[in-house]
């Protein structure tokens, strides 16, 4: 007997439909696996076998052949356990050919006959109401997904049993109801700005970087707050719009960081990995490319602490994604694109004592000249020309750090940068884009205007600075977010002259 | 002989019956050689067929056939090749067959699955 059933698996951050096939034929007892499975889906007959038993089901003691097509690209995950018993199941006759047509199963089967969840769910679904599948199972554990996506019934089963007293109409499940997106602008963070002391033209630097999307590079001595004030970046980011966190979820979803409960990810993410991490952890890799750093922290924020201790392929590796927002990975199974438009953070020491340039008088620069050389040489000029927004974080004076004046929370500064984000998201309507940074040469042509007095002080720094067209666009998008803060409609010569000043001023 | 070794034999006993009944001709039975044993070997229609006999009280411990493994198979095998070279037969066809029985109260169930390895 041959039944034909549906599964997923995912390829990148895409669902991928599989075609399983079951036929059972007399012969031998035999369970034969084919179309490319990997090792997690080869252990699946060890899983239905005893599922399909401790289900009160029959496992039928003949030759079963399974084949997953299409049978060119390797099937991973264990999210085809529950397609290949029900196939077993209709294959066998013990479940009626026509309660699964047009189904789709998803989810991994506990010996018992439970059904576990699995990573990726989200991609999935959205894959199988794209191939016009009218009804999906999914596990009870990723329920949460399941109430994302309209367009398809979803139904989460608690077991294999249950599942099929379903499809043979005995005993139906309920469909789960959608929930509306709602996008909650009132994130509880335990950290705020008002926490740090001081530091105002970092705050001010950090509030342009939250409302334009720009690249942030600090310097400074060791215990001036460089960190501090990078981990209260997420507080003061705008909230993402559905389409931004419908694209966060599916990443996280196939990267297995999904929070179960809550379903779809709302806050932007931050993520701050070590150091010693290898370039291909951080724009992602592997035999089947998963996702790296650069893509968990799509539409959120990547902070590198202690910039010139990344390896320099590390570092190098960022330049693409930077520049592109986006990463693509070959390797020998696949070619997969990733998404990578995030804020780069990076926080770094001036020198390798961290003394450099203190003017305080009492901390005086131990490094030579050469280890200090050494020590910035890390960074290529081809990766700081990427960073918009460079400034230097000083040592706090005594006064400054016990003065008790509160200062602004990030309550308020989040108000400005949203009400700065709405200017961008209207004037950048129809564009596909969120936020200045994205922008590309052509809408800064058309939509960034400026005052002749602003062209001539551009024409003036770009001759006396030596700035590259990359940087000359890049400045112009960092007065534009200035400006959008101000609700000014042109750049006016102090926006511009602050960004050329952000933009510089680690440089002097 | 042992009581176990009767009911394997019974059991072949049986098989042969079922065998000759659908017009199979016995040519050996327990052919032995330093490779393995062959349980039956008949022929029918000038195709040779090399037959396993299993034979079963209970279904505690899986369905007779399962009992066949690799290994099993593999010994099959060779002790096939080495009764067709020490045979000048030619045989158009030939074929490995499992034969199990299991035996339910007085009566038995004989279950004969050809061409199977």
């Amino acid at each position: 007997m041959y039944a034909k059933t549906f599964g997923e698996t995912t390829c990148g951050i895409n669902g991928e439909e599989i075609i399983v096939e079951v036929d059972i034929s007399n012969g031998l007892p035999a369970f034969e696996l084919v179309g490319l499975p990997d090792t997690s889906v080869r252990e699946s007959r060890e899983r239905v076998r005893a599922a399909l038993k401790n289900s009160g089901y029959k496992f039928p003691m003949t030759r079963i052949t399974v084949n997953l097509a299409p049978a060119d690209f390797k099937k991973d995950g264990s999210g085809l356990d529950l397609p290949i018993a029900i196939g077993i199941l209709c294959g066998s006759g013990q479940i009626n050919a026509e309660a699964i047509c047009d189904k789709v199963f998803v989810g991994e089967l506990s010996l018992d006959g439970g059904i576990r969840e699995v990573s990726g769910i989200l991609p999935m679904i959205i894959k199988a109401k794209e191939a016009g599948r009218k009804e999906i199972f999914i596990p009870p554990g990723n329920a949460a997904e399941g109430e994302l996506v309209d367009g398809i019934e979803v139904f989460a089963p608690e077991s294999l049993t249950q599942l099929a007293l379903h499809l043979e109409k005995e005993d139906m499940l309920a469909a789960l109801s959608k929930r509306k997106m709602s996008i909650e602008s009132n994130c509880v963070y335990n950290v705020d700005f008002s926490d740090v002391q001081g530091q105002l033209v970092a705050k001010r630097a950090l509030e342009i970087a939250a409302a334009g999307g720009h690249n942030v590079r600090m310097v400074g001595a060791p215990g001036a707050g460089k960190t501090m004030l990078a981990r209260r970046l997420p507080t003061i980011l705008p909230p993402m719009t559905e389409e931004e966190a419908l694209e966060v979820t599916k990443i996280y979803s196939i990267a297995g960081l999904l929070n179960r409960k809550q379903g779809l990810v709302l806050e932007r993410p931050f993520r701050s990995p070590h150091h010693t991490i290898s370039h291909s952890a951080l724009i992602g890799g592997g035999s089947i490319p998963k996702p790296g750093e650069v893509t968990l922290s799509h539409n959120g924020v990547l902070f590198l602490d202690e910039l010139p201790e990344f390896s320099r392929m590390a570092l190098e590796v960022l330049r693409q994604p930077l520049e592109d927002g986006f990463v693509t990975i070959s390797r020998v199974q696949a070619t997969l694109t990733f998404p990578a438009t995030f804020i780069l953070v990076s926080a770094e020491n001036p020198c390798p004592c961290g003394f450099y340039g203190e003017t305080d008088g009492v901390h005086e620069c131990s490094c030579r000249i050469g280890d200090i050389d050494r020590y910035h040489k890390k960074i290529s000029g081809p990766l700081l020309d990427r960073i918009d927004i460079q400034i230097h974080v000083p040592r706090l004076e005594y006064n400054e750090m016990r003065a008790d004046n509160r200062t602004e929370c990030s309550a308020d500064i989040r108000k400005r940068v949203i009400a700065a984000r709405q200017l961008q998201l209207d004037r950048l309507q129809g564009t596909g884009l969120h936020c200045n940074a994205e922008m590309s040469r052509r809408e800064i042509k058309k939509k960034c205007h400026m005052t002749a007095e602003t062209e001539q002080l551009l024409q003036r720094a770009f001759v006396s600075l030596g700035l590259s067209a990359r940087s000359h666009d890049r400045i112009i998008k960092v007065a534009q977010t200035i400006a959008d803060l101000e609700h000014s409609d042109v750049i006016n010569t102090f926006h511009l002259a602050e960004a050329i000043e952000l933009r510089t001023i680690s440089k002097g | 002989m042992h009581a176990r070794a009767t009911f394997g034999q019974w059991g072949e006993d049986e098989a042969c019956r079922h065998l000759e009944s659908r017009d199979y001709k016995i040519i050996c039975r327990n052919y032995r050689c330093r490779l393995g044993e062959i349980d039956i070997i008949a022929c029918k229609n000038a195709e040779i067929v090399f037959v396993e006999v299993k034979t079963r009280k209970t279904l505690k411990f899986g369905i007779p056939a399962e009992a066949v493994t690799k290994t099993k198979q593999a010994k099959i095998h060779a002790t096939a090749l080495h009764y067709l070279q020490d045979n000048h037969e030619y045989y158009k066809n030939f074929s490995f067959d499992v034969i199990e029985i299991v035996v339910e109260g007085d009566k038995f169930r004989l279950n004969h699955i050809p061409h199977c390895f």
